[in-house]
């Protein structure tokens, strides 16, 4: 039996509720159907518990429909986390040889390119330069979707850690979080990705690390030392340590609102809601306009927990409509802060709406306003 | 009843149809998708669940995303006589979209969208799968509500709303779903498409709307419906009176409506459910009963009748708690309705019986109820709600425990079968707002009495092969 006692009351106890909080579960919105539901994915476990009915394979894909956003549990309560089940059922899953076959270009990719793009591994942060600087050295753990995907994010990370006095270093050979591996079930693999990792940062010599992918985030200071990795330094989010700068952040005026997308790794799994928000209203002098679904209540922007990678027009069903939020609001600009966020929902977002990262947000400021940094 | 019906020919020949129909992705025959998408939300399923039992299966499930293709495929339904069960949010708590005979489960959570509102009627249309919130939502960025405030708001859709005759918290001022409609769109068994015109009121016959509204999907699909907006109120003021006995708080409630007052929100909680849901939370005397109000409007229209209840209730004995409960009800209004661990535990299960009756009978339909269902060992505790002018509803929740899946599902069946009597004989009504589905289905002849020949008689002519819904209702059972 995988799950304790506990969990198993649980499973049971959802298995059969009224459907309290399907409404805000994404992949309702984008099935509309009752199987890729919360209480859905508990009744077949459930059932497999009581051996009622065993886990045929479109049960599997039930489970692995799931985005693991836990946006379900904001409206649980009795707080029941069908992430943590889903995740801890697919972990097993994976022991068993019973995982959707899509993962598996994913999965080959981390393993041979420890990216899950495909993309040669020596080219990951090659490109990336970092000034000269004597301020405080910190380590700016790039994440594959910044490396690969989104540039502009890791190069305006980059340029506004250094123009904040910080000595920037990229890791020569930093290989992917294993985030999109922990998150489907492939803990082996992702440890495999985990101790390197933890090895070359903890032989680097700096005051702390820097992340900007909320995946790489979570899996840095809550997956790692669960699995009994540590890391040496203090690992912060950008987000955080813009924050603890606020004061030297620039000013401009930007045309229009922001409203501000909450990456599900970073607020309802690390609860981080203000800083990025409180970065936000500095650089833009107040022009922040909410989302009627944020902090612990934003959707997620459909990316999540392998569901692109399998279901990539239910993925982006889930984006359409975050954008559609979005814009609601008259918002001009759409900022996140997380890199595989904004590469979807600038996807869905096309030229209505500017979808642009925290750094990005601050790199602007910088550009277009004329307080000097220190 | 797991036996499911259609021999695998015929089942892959009307799965080949509605594909064509309705377009692969949204046609299932997997086993997993049927078990998920079997239940409503009614208890005995829910502890069937729970028990780790298996429901009746359909053998198709279907999700249409347009009238046209409703009636495309209750045209190839009919044409094999094949039974058909309309699924909205399926939340219903009365085993409803059951496919207890297998056949066709036809969904319509595809069909979500908004059509139209007309700000100068102040009208919305809308299709049958928009769940609830949703729309909620869509119309108060407009500045409205629907007035529609059932606690499955959730999860249940408007299509859902409708087959049970749905009312809401604040159906004393605003109605219920059969208020709070003009206009409908419905599909016949046979795939014809059928419309009433959404206008106030008429005098051209008799009301066809009011024949769809509440027909559980024995008489069609509904697919679409017009329903009334109101003004979001400017205020909505709670207060709060507990009595010391059942007998004045009701008395209270009457002579407000006697008043001329229509508060929006009229609770009162007899001794057992005052002593479940607010003693934990305020100073309340043990045996009394609370009453919880809410008044909406504008401030003026608030203030006049806030005094005037307060004053009927003082005079009746009412001792005034503010707004303090009433508020803490209508913010918590959702919690009661999660699992927990002491309602799930063992072979644990409850329910509702939500009958409704005028003010001559209600405390007399209360005390017999109460008594009868007892007397199988359930804890009962009930509150008045839904309150009108002539009368109101009484949600009478029973629980019980017991040992083992056998004697918990038949002492509910006996506290149904007691209680629902006990109802009927007291001139009550079994149902103000879940319907009948199949948890009451078997009592629908002695509730209707004469009348039942005319919704029999109705069903024959709409639905000659007996295909919609069949077993719900009183209607389409098969020996
Ligand atoms: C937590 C909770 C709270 C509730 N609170 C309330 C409340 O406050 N007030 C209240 O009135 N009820 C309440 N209910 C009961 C129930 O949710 C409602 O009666 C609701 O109207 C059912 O809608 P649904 O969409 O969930 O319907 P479903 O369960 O999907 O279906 C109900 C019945 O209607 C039929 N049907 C559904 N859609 C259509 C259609 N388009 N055309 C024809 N037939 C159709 C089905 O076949 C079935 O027989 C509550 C239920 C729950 C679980
Ligand atoms: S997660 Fe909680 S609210 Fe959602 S279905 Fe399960 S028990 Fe209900
Ligand atoms: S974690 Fe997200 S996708 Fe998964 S069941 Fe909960 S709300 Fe749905």
């Amino acid at each position: 039996m995988i799950y304790d006692e506990d969990i198993t009351q649980q499973i049971r106890m959802c298995a059969a509720c009224p459907k309290m909080c399907r409404h805000v579960c994404p992949t309702f919105l984008a099935w509309r159907s009752e199987s890729p539901t919360p209480h859905g994915r508990a009744l077949l476990l459930h059932q497999e518990i009581t051996g009622t009915r065993p886990l045929d394979d479109r049960a599997i894909e039930v489970l692995y429909q799931c985005l693991e956003c836990s946006h379900c549990l904001t409206w649980c309560l009795p707080e029941i986390d069908v992430a943590d089940i889903v995740e801890t059922r697919r972990r097993q899953l994976v022991e068993e040889g019973r995982f959707p076959s899509g993962l598996n270009p994913m999965v080959d990719s981390i393993r041979t390119h420890h990216n899950p793009y495909k993309e040669p591994h020596e080219k990951r942060t090659s490109w990336l330069k970092t000034p000269k600087n004597d301020g405080r050295s910190l380590v700016y753990f790039t994440g594959c979707t910044a490396a690969y995907r989104e540039n502009g994010i890791a190069e305006d990370a980059v340029s506004v850690l250094s123009s904040l006095g910080y000595q920037v270093d990229i890791p020569k050979d930093e290989w992917c979080c294993g985030s999109p591996l922990l998150r489907t079930g492939f803990v082996e693999d992702a440890l495999g990705q985990a101790r390197h990792n933890v090895e070359i940062l903890n032989g680097m010599d700096a005051e702390e690390i820097v992340v900007t992918c909320p995946g790489c985030y979570r899996v840095l200071t809550q997956d790692y030392p669960k699995h009994g990795l540590e890391i040496n330094k203090p690992v912060r989010h950008i987000a955080e340590l813009l924050q603890s700068h606020l004061k030297s952040l620039p000013e401009f005026e930007i045309e229009g609102p922001l409203t501000f997308h909450d990456g599900c790794h970073l607020g309802r799994h690390s609860g981080v809601y203000e800083q990025p928000r409180e970065v936000i209203e500095r650089v833009s002098k107040g022009a922040l306009v909410e989302m009627e679904r944020n902090r612990d209540n934003a959707m997620c922007c459909g990316n999540g927990a392998g569901l692109r990678t399998l279901f990539p027009e239910h993925a982006k069903k889930i984006g359409a409509e975050r954008v559609r939020q979005a814009e609601r609001t008259g918002a001009k600009y759409l900022v996140t802060s997380c890199p595989f966020c904004k590469n979807m929902l600038e996807s869905q977002a096309k030229d209505r709406l500017i979808v642009l990262d925290l750094p990005e947000l601050v790199e602007m400021a910088k550009k277009r306003s004329h307080v000097k940094t220190d | 009843m797991n036996e499911r019906l259609l021999d695998s020919k015929t089942k892959t020949k009307i799965a080949k149809q509605l594909k064509g129909i309705v377009g692969v992705e949204h046609i299932t025959t997997q086993e997993t998708d049927i078990v998920l998408n079997a239940h409503d939300a009614w208890p005995l399923s829910e502890a069937k669940i729970r028990a780790g039992e298996m429901l009746p299966l359909a053998d198709i499930v279907v999700f249409p995303g347009s009238t046209e293709e409703v009636s495309e495929v209750l045209k190839v339904a009919n044409k094999n006589k094949v039974p058909v069960t309309p699924v909205g949010g399926g939340a219903g708590t009365c085993g409803g979209t059951l496919p207890i005979y297998g056949g066709i489960q036809l969904d319509l959570k595809r069909m979500d969208k908004v059509i139209n509102i007309d700000h100068k009627s102040m009208l919305v249309s809308v299709e049958a799968g928009m769940v609830g919130i949703d729309l909620e939502e869509e119309v108060n960025r407009h500045g409205y509500t629907l007035g529609h405030t059932p606690t499955s708001m959730r999860a249940s859709n408007v299509g859902g709303f409708l087959a049970t005759r749905s009312g809401g918290s604040m159906s004393s001022l605003y109605g219920k779903i059969e208020d709070l409609t003009l206009g409908l769109e419905v599909v016949l068994a046979d795939g014809s498409i059928v419309r009433t015109k959404a206008v106030p009121r008429h005098s051209v016959g008799p009301d066809l709307r009011e024949l769809f509204i509440g027909s559980e999907g024995t008489l069609g699909v509904i697919t679409e419906a017009t329903l009334r907006l109101f003004p979001i109120p400017e205020e909505r003021r709670f207060r709060s009176m507990a009595f010391a006995d059942v007998h004045s708080g009701l008395e209270a409630i009457r002579l407000i409506f006697r008043a001329g007052i229509t508060p929006s929100v009229v609770r009162f909680y007899d001794p057992e459910d005052t002593a479940m849901s607010m003693s934990q939370h305020f100073d309340v005397e043990e045996g009394d009963s609370m009453l919880l109000l809410a008044f909406d409007g504008a401030p003026e229209k608030v203030d006049h009748e806030e005094r005037v209840s307060v004053e009927i209730c003082k005079e009746n004995g009412g001792k005034d708690f503010g707004d303090g409960p009433s508020k803490r009800w209508w913010e918590h209004r959702y919690d009661m309705y999660y699992p927990t661990k002491f309602t799930t535990a063992g072979f644990s299960i409850g329910d509702t019986i939500d009958i409704v009756a005028t003010y001559d009978k209600l405390e007399n339909v209360y005390h017999a109820m109460k008594t009868a269902m007892e007397a199988h060992e359930a804890f009962v505790m009930s509150h008045f709600s839904h309150m009108y002018q002539n009368g109101g509803s009484i949600y009478m929740i029973f629980f019980t425990s017991q040992p083992d899946a056998e004697t918990a599902w038949a002492t509910y069946k006996k506290i149904w079968d007691d209680g629902v009597a006990a109802c009927l004989r007291e001139g009550g009504t079994m149902s103000h707002q879940h319907g009948v589905g199949l948890s009451r289905s078997t009592y629908t002849e002695d509730e209707l009495g004469s009348s039942f020949q005319v919704l029999k008689k109705i069903k024959d002519v709409l639905d000659p092969n007996e295909i919609m819904n069949p077993g719900k209702l009183g209607l389409g059972v098969q020996e």
